[in-house]
């Protein structure tokens, strides 16, 4: 995995004007790179912020769930 | 050979904890998230489009603008029918039954929504902006059908879920799975909006 990145590094360093393909880092219009920028945040984070806003509220729910029954008197665990 | 006698020890069934999430939710919350990735990508599509247009005039001209101030009622009906649903939603997990009224005001809203959507539709249509008008009007099509499509769905829905209410057959689970469908199609409405039609 490492491997593969580092070579993809130097490919890049090899080839800079392959970079240009890139219309996020390169696009003579102020407006159409902030939203390619913007656009890319927004679909990399989001799926990320779901799943993890989804694994906190999971555990909230089951600390409140254990809480809960350790409240009725009997020890767990 | 002597058969050993083995002594199974008696143990008690481990109680099952209570659910953290119910299969409903579960079931549900994925296919929202499926949903809101498919809205992410529209929202994404239109903003890159509009922010390459020509000139950068957008709308584009010869083509009808969008009915912004209108289209607030609409917003208005789908946001009440949200919070309608809300309270309807949180008093039925307390244990009160009698909830069958607002949920139909909060399916009657929803469908009220829908209705002025069709209209606006009509009137846009007749002035010209069509799905091959431009890429101004696919992109509207496509978007707002697309929530439309949602609502639509989630209407009857929630009209399943008024009939089993009033059978008395609805259970708390169903209820929370329905309205987190509901949820979503009110949540997702002002980002395309003011997106849109801004």
């Amino acid at each position: 995995m490492l491997g593969a990145a580092g070579a993809a590094l130097v490919l890049v360093a090899a080839m800079p004007e392959a970079l240009h393909a890139c219309p996020v880092c390169f696009d003579r219009d102020d407006e159409a790179r902030i939203a390619f920028l913007a656009t890319t945040g927004l679909l990399t984070l989001l799926p990320l912020g779901m799943v993890v806003g989804t694994g906190v509220w999971l555990r909230r729910r089951a600390r409140e769930l254990r809480g809960d029954e350790g409240g009725g008197g009997e020890a767990r665990d | 050979m002597a058969a050993r006698a083995s002594i199974i020890p008696f143990r008690p069934r481990p109680q099952r904890g209570e659910k953290l999430i119910s299969n409903g939710v579960l079931g549900m919350l994925l296919f929202v998230f499926v949903e809101i990735m498919l809205f992410a990508g529209f929202i994404s599509a239109f903003v890159i489009i509009k922010s390459r247009a020509v000139g950068s005039v957008w709308p584009p001209p010869n083509q009808p603008r969008l009915p912004f101030e209108e289209t607030a009622v609409n917003t208005a009906a789908l946001i009440t029918s949200g919070i309608v649903l809300l309270i309807a939603h949180r008093m039925y997990q307390r244990g009160k039954e009698s909830v069958g009224v607002l949920l139909a005001v909060a399916t009657l809203l929803g469908g009220a929504f829908v209705w002025l959507q069709g209209a606006e539709w009509l009137a846009l249509i007749r002035e010209g902006l069509t799905m091959t008008s431009s890429t101004y009007g696919s992109l509207f099509y496509t978007i707002i059908g697309a929530h439309a499509a949602h609502a639509v769905a989630a209407i009857c829905v929630l009209v399943w879920a008024w009939v089993r209410m009033m059978g008395g057959k609805l259970s708390r689970e169903a209820m929370s799975t329905v309205s987190l469908f509901w949820y979503f199609v009110v949540l997702v409405w002002p980002f395309l909006y003011f997106q849109v039609y801004l």
